[in-house]
């Protein structure tokens, strides 16, 4: 076998002080990193399988473990930096397309980060969200152009007002933020019942993801997005008349144009029933819906669910956010949807090619701003919800996406972390310590739901609490007068046509 | 009355709940002290059971009619009779072992570091909840009263109703 | 009730005859269930509160006098309970619902519970007296003259105990014999040995232990004796004693050889004591029979401990099992249903633990089956002598009935519980036998039910 050229990523560092030989760390690497020999007496790390994923370093009971990550000791070279050299030592001995998990990490301008919020000061006075109304409520479906009511009372009688417009199915919002689409196959089962059981206890949604609607999860179907991909998992009428909303899923951030693929060793007996494909068989979901073609194939598609789910909940697309994004989700809305679901750069996945997710894509705060630009110009904004999705990392980033545009945001990479995920990006391996990104018995004991569930909810209830602040700090009582709004956004540090595209204007000019 | 209540299915088999429960019975109390001086001399009381990837910790389960209290012949292990809690008297008991041969759930060991005594789980009496219970990584143990079908007395946050 | 006569009555709602662990286990009992009724124990002993399998612990010198009670000090006051010592019951007037003492007191009772225990074994024994080696009178030895030789004694009681001390004390004693190879026999043995004294162990069958040790456990036991300088002659018993100016001098084995001895402990087994009983109203064999509420033939006389015959869920079969944790066990029925709460005794074996010379072991069971052709009994045994270490299984129909660990004893319970159960083990016996063997290996159902607690639903 020749040399090995790749180096090991991490370093891990145990204090002989602190180790007590407890093994706990031995036990619970899936890579095999730590070993014990009962002749010295001491634990061995080996450092060139050891991922990063902090496992071992949480677990150990007296901190005697650190991760490092290992700065390569290459000469300085601004050009070919270490990951290139990673990359190509890498390729050089697998000859494949090279896979990674979880969303790009490569430094592109992150807009939310060059985004600022406002505030009320003497003019307009901020409200306290603890002693005033506030409301975050969030409704997601197409809205009516006009309501017309007819006033059927005598004034005698004391009148009564009928609404005569048939308003379209909505979902309705406790708070702007849905969990996203992660499929089981990506993500194990207890990983799923945490999203579910959080967003019915929370009184918001969670998507299916291409992996269909696990039996045991039926009871959460009330809060359910399912997803109708290109591979049809686990489609049929049952399927679709039990979620609150059916969601097409064209493309998604991480991956713009491709598919997937689930290796036919994770199709346990499980995923094959909830897929409903032959278990041990590869799972592929193919780039392109194969009856999707045209902008009017899709609009077909599309008021082919809602006969099949007899027009009773919202029927919404889901794309990536590409160059075109603009006029994409224009033709979606116009072919009928009542969402559009766009997932940027940034979005998460269990396995992807590496060159596409770093390099495929735009990032969702350019996407969302234009998006909702273009449908107001057109005058159709009204007719579907936007969504987005695609690394929102904080309740502040869902303020600024609201303000841009979007009616509610979905969170997939941030739910995870708040699960346990620790970013080692290393999904596709199916070994993941942390029981989320993988079918193992042994790995998938250690997400206990119970947990999982209440740091979900934890989750939702202080970004929602954050939320609220926000608003009443900038004299805001409800989300609505938010929605869209961008003169409470300013930027700082960006190009005059960075502005211009987000539609916002810089810090410290008034409007 | 509260007892330690197991559940199987969240058990990582990490053994932290035998490390904890050896650092609470040690003489300095202190982690990285009771395992570099005192190993030897401490065992834990509970123990973790293994095969493929199922395992669950047990421990002493301080039955109604506990066996072992009749079984011993020195009146040593002894059932409280408001918490409920058996626990061996280590000034009587005389290391005949009787307890170990009749615990259905062989939570009782020799202790042979100092005086041959029987060892088992104290629940902690010290403790607002046992070490092992809230030590657990996972939650695979509850410490709670069985009331109405349900758990009480175990972590309760602001969700539950 | 006044009055000196001594023919006058005295009257108690329980009375308990045997104040060891059986006895209290149901004064306990009783009490739990009834706080006023008045409770009454008679012991014919001195002692207040003595735990007997401690009596050889004293003997050694390992417990002090005052650490051989096994209840509280405070026990009998705070439960209410008036403790006659030094009252032997003579009989038991069934129809008038009353018992006599030796000295002549009669006690009325509601309920009546005999927990009196057994009396060791005397067999009888040729016995030859010598004057300046020259021998004199042969007679007897029996259980009525036994004590009355010097040097000669049994082993059941904190008195025996005590008069075994006081004699090695003032006679310089540097050996003793022990006749029997049982579980008494043992642990005085060891009691021996920790004082530095060597023993002769004599023995009928052709092992030690031979209620649940079998040959290859016997050795391990047997060398680790030897290798202290002591002696053990199995398949033996002594033929004749040889008495000199009324002390034991020596005894003839069987075989032939004959041995100095001035210290004789007799330790052949301990029999129910029915000498009080009349077995036409009581009914009894070896033992009082009695039913699964621990009631005798007689109405409001119930029996338990040592002094019954009970179920033997191995056997199929009632016999006498005499120890402890069935005592204790027997003892919280029949007090339980004196005091009208039902409950009721499922039966017993025969089990032990015993540690001598450091070498722990816990036996129980049916462990002396064989195995014939077309049987169901199948048998598995790890031996290792080196290590003192062994271990042997013996299933019938796919159950557990009989266990020997000897070395290493971790969790014996559990066989136990599996005995107790009945559990089916088809499929799993190959567990087992594992180093790790545990709760986890056992049949899913009997398992959760363990494992998951009371309470909760499975």
């Amino acid at each position: 076998m020749a040399l090995k050229l790749t180096e090991s990523e991490f370093e891990i560092e145990r204090d002989p002080d602190k180790c007590i030989s407890c093994q706990v760390c031995v036990r619970q690497c899936s890579n095999d990193v730590h070993d014990f020999d009962s002749d010295d007496d001491i634990i061995i790390s080996d450092s060139q399988k050891c991922v990063g994923c902090h496992r071992c370093e949480s677990m150990c009971p007296t901190g005697a473990l650190k991760i490092k990550e290992r700065e390569a000791q290459f000469k300085t070279n601004a050009n070919w930096s270490a990951h290139h050299l990673h990359n190509l030592y890498k390729q050089a001995d697998a000859g494949g397309v090279m896979l990674t998990g979880m969303g790009s990490d490569k430094p592109y301008p992150i807009y939310w980060d060059h985004i600022l919020f406002n505030a009320s000061q003497v003019t307009n006075p901020s409200i306290d969200p603890l002693r005033e109304p506030m409301e975050i409520k969030t409704f997601i479906g197409k809205k009516s152009q006009e309501l017309k009511f007819d006033n059927t009372g005598e004034e005698e009688k004391g009148f009564s007002i009928k609404l005569n417009t048939r308003l379209s199915p909505q979902l309705e919002l406790s708070t702007p933020i849905m969990f996203s689409a992660m499929s089981y196959g990506s993500i194990s089962f207890n990983a799923c019942r945490s999203l579910a059981a959080a967003s019915s206890g929370f009184g918001t949604y969670y998507n299916t993801g291409e992996g269909g609607l696990h039996r045991d999860l039926y009871k959460y179907a009330g809060n359910t997005i399912v997803q109708v991909a290109s591979g049809r998992f686990g489609v049929d009428a049952d399927y679709l008349n039990r979620g609150a909303a059916v969601e097409i899923k064209i493309g998604q951030g991480a991956k713009p144009g491709i598919g997937g693929h689930l290796p036919g060793e994770k199709v346990t007996r499980d995923i094959s029933n909830t897929r409903m494909i032959p278990q041990g068989t590869d799972a592929i979901s193919p780039a392109p819906h194969h009856d999707i073609y045209s902008i009017e194939d899709l609009s077909q598609l599309i008021h082919a669910l809602k006969e099949a789910t007899r027009w009773k909940k919202p029927v919404g697309v889901k794309v990536s956010a590409v160059h075109n994004i603009a006029p994409i989700a224009s033709g979606i809305v116009r072919a009928g949807a009542d969402f559009v679901t766009i997932d940027g750069l940034r979005g998460g996945t269990g396995a992807a090619p590496q060159a596409i997710r770093d390099n495929v894509g735009i990032p969702i705060e350019l996407a969302v701003a234009s998006v909702d630009e273009r449908l107001r110009e057109e005058g159709i904004r009204h007719r579907a919800s936007i969504l987005i999705a695609g690394s929102i990392r904080s309740s502040s980033d869902v303020i600024k996406a609201i303000a841009l545009g979007a009616d509610a945001v979905y969170i997939g990479t941030a739910a995870l972390i708040v699960m346990g995920c620790h970013l080692c990006q290393k999904c596709y391996t199916g070994k993941c310590n942390w029981g989320i990104a993988t079918q193992d018995p042994y790995l998938t004991k250690r997400l206990n739901p119970e947990i999982g569930t209440r740091r979900l909810l934890n989750l939702l209830r202080a970004w929602s609490l954050e939320i609220k602040e926000m608003l009443g700090g900038a004299g805001i009582n409800a989300i609505e007068s938010l929605r869209g709004n961008r003169e409470h956004l300013r930027g700082v540090s960006i190009s005059d046509r960075e502005l211009s595209i987000l539609g916002i204007k810089h810090a410290g000019e008034p409007w | 009355m509260k007892r330690i209540y197991i559940n199987e299915e969240y058990c990582l088999g990490c053994r932290l709940c035998e490390i904890y429960c050896q650092v609470k019975h040690s003489k300095s109390k202190k982690m990285i002290k009771a395992f570099k001086k005192e190993l030897s001399d401490v065992l834990p009381r509970v123990l973790v059971e293994e095969i493929g990837y199922n395992s669950f910790a047990i421990q002493c389960r301080h039955c109604a009619d506990a066996p072992c209290v009749d079984a011993c012949i020195s009146g040593a292990m002894v059932k409280n009779e408001n918490t409920g809690v058996v626990t061996c008297d280590e000034e009587k008991c005389v290391g005949c072992w009787s307890c170990i041969m009749v615990c259905p759930y062989g939570v009782i060991k020799r202790d042979l570091s100092s005086r041959k005594i029987a060892s088992k789980c104290d629940l902690c009496e010290d403790e607002d909840i046992p070490v092992c219970v809230k030590n657990c990584p996972n939650e695979a143990l509850k410490f709670g009263e069985i009331k109405d079908g349900g758990l009480t007395g175990s972590k309760k946050d602001v969700w539950s109703k | 009730m006044s009055g000196a006569n001594k023919y006058d009555m005295e009257t108690t709602q329980y009375l308990i005859i045997g104040n060891s662990a059986s006895g209290l286990a149901a004064a306990g009992a009783i009490r739990s269930e009834d706080k006023k009724g008045r409770i009454t124990i008679l012991t014919e002993e001195e002692q207040v509160n003595y735990s007997k399998p401690l009596i050889t612990y004293y003997l050694a010198g390992k417990v002090d006098l005052e650490k051989t009670g096994f209840k509280d000090r405070d026990f009998y006051t705070s439960n209410n309970i008036s403790l006659l010592t030094g009252t032997r019951v003579i009989s038991i007037d069934v129809e008038g619902s009353h018992v006599v003492t030796g000295g002549g007191k009669k006690i009325k009772f509601g309920k009546l519970l005999i927990a009196s225990g057994g009396k060791p074994v005397i067999p009888k024994i040729k016995m030859t007296g010598f004057s300046h080696k020259k021998r004199q009178g042969c007679s007897l030895m029996d259980s009525s003259n036994y004590s009355s030789i010097k040097g000669v004694f049994t082993l059941t009681t904190l008195e025996d105990a005590m008069k075994v001390r006081d004699y090695i004390e003032k006679n310089e004693i540097g050996s003793a014999t022990i006749l029997g190879g049982g579980l008494i026999g043992l642990k005085s043995a060891e009691a021996f040995l920790e004082l530095g004294i060597k023993i002769n162990i004599v023995e009928l069958a052709d092992r030690i232990l031979a209620a649940t040790f079998d040959s290859r456990a016997s050795s391990i036991i047997e060398n680790a004796i030897e290798a202290r300088g002591s002696s053990i002659h199995k398949d033996n018993t002594i033929d004749e004693i040889f008495i000199r100016s009324g002390r034991i001098s020596g005894y003839r084995l069987r075989d032939g050889i004959e041995k100095n001895c001035r210290l004789l402990i007799i330790a052949v087994g301990v029999n129910p004591d029915l000498s009080f009983i009349d077995k036409g109203l009581i009914r009894a064999g070896r033992g009082i029979k009695v039913d699964g509420r621990m009631q005798t033939s007689a109405p409001n006389i119930y029996a338990s401990g040592d002094v019954i015959e009970g179920p033997d869920i191995l056997l199929g079969q009632n016999r006498n099992i005499a120890i402890w944790p069935l005592a204790v066990g027997q003892g919280n029925v029949a007090g339980s249903n004196m005091a009208g709460r039902e409950a009721h005794y499922q039966g017993g074996y025969f089990m032990n633990s015993v540690e001598i010379l450091g070498i722990p072991s816990i036996s129980m069971g049916m462990t002396n089956v064989d195995v014939d052709d077309g049987s169901s009994v199948e048998v598995k045994t790890e031996f290792r002598p080196e290590r003192n270490q062994y271990k042997k299984i013996v299933i019938r129909d796919n159950r557990v009935i009989g266990i020997i660990m000897i070395g290493n004893i971790e969790r014996a319970g559990i066989y136990s519980g599996l005995i107790k159960n009945r559990i089916d083990l088809s499929g799993m016996k190959e567990n087992i036998f594992r180093e790790d063997f545990g709760i986890i290996h056992l049949p899913s159902d009997y398992k959760k039910h363990l494992v998951v607690g009371e309470g909760i639903e499975v």
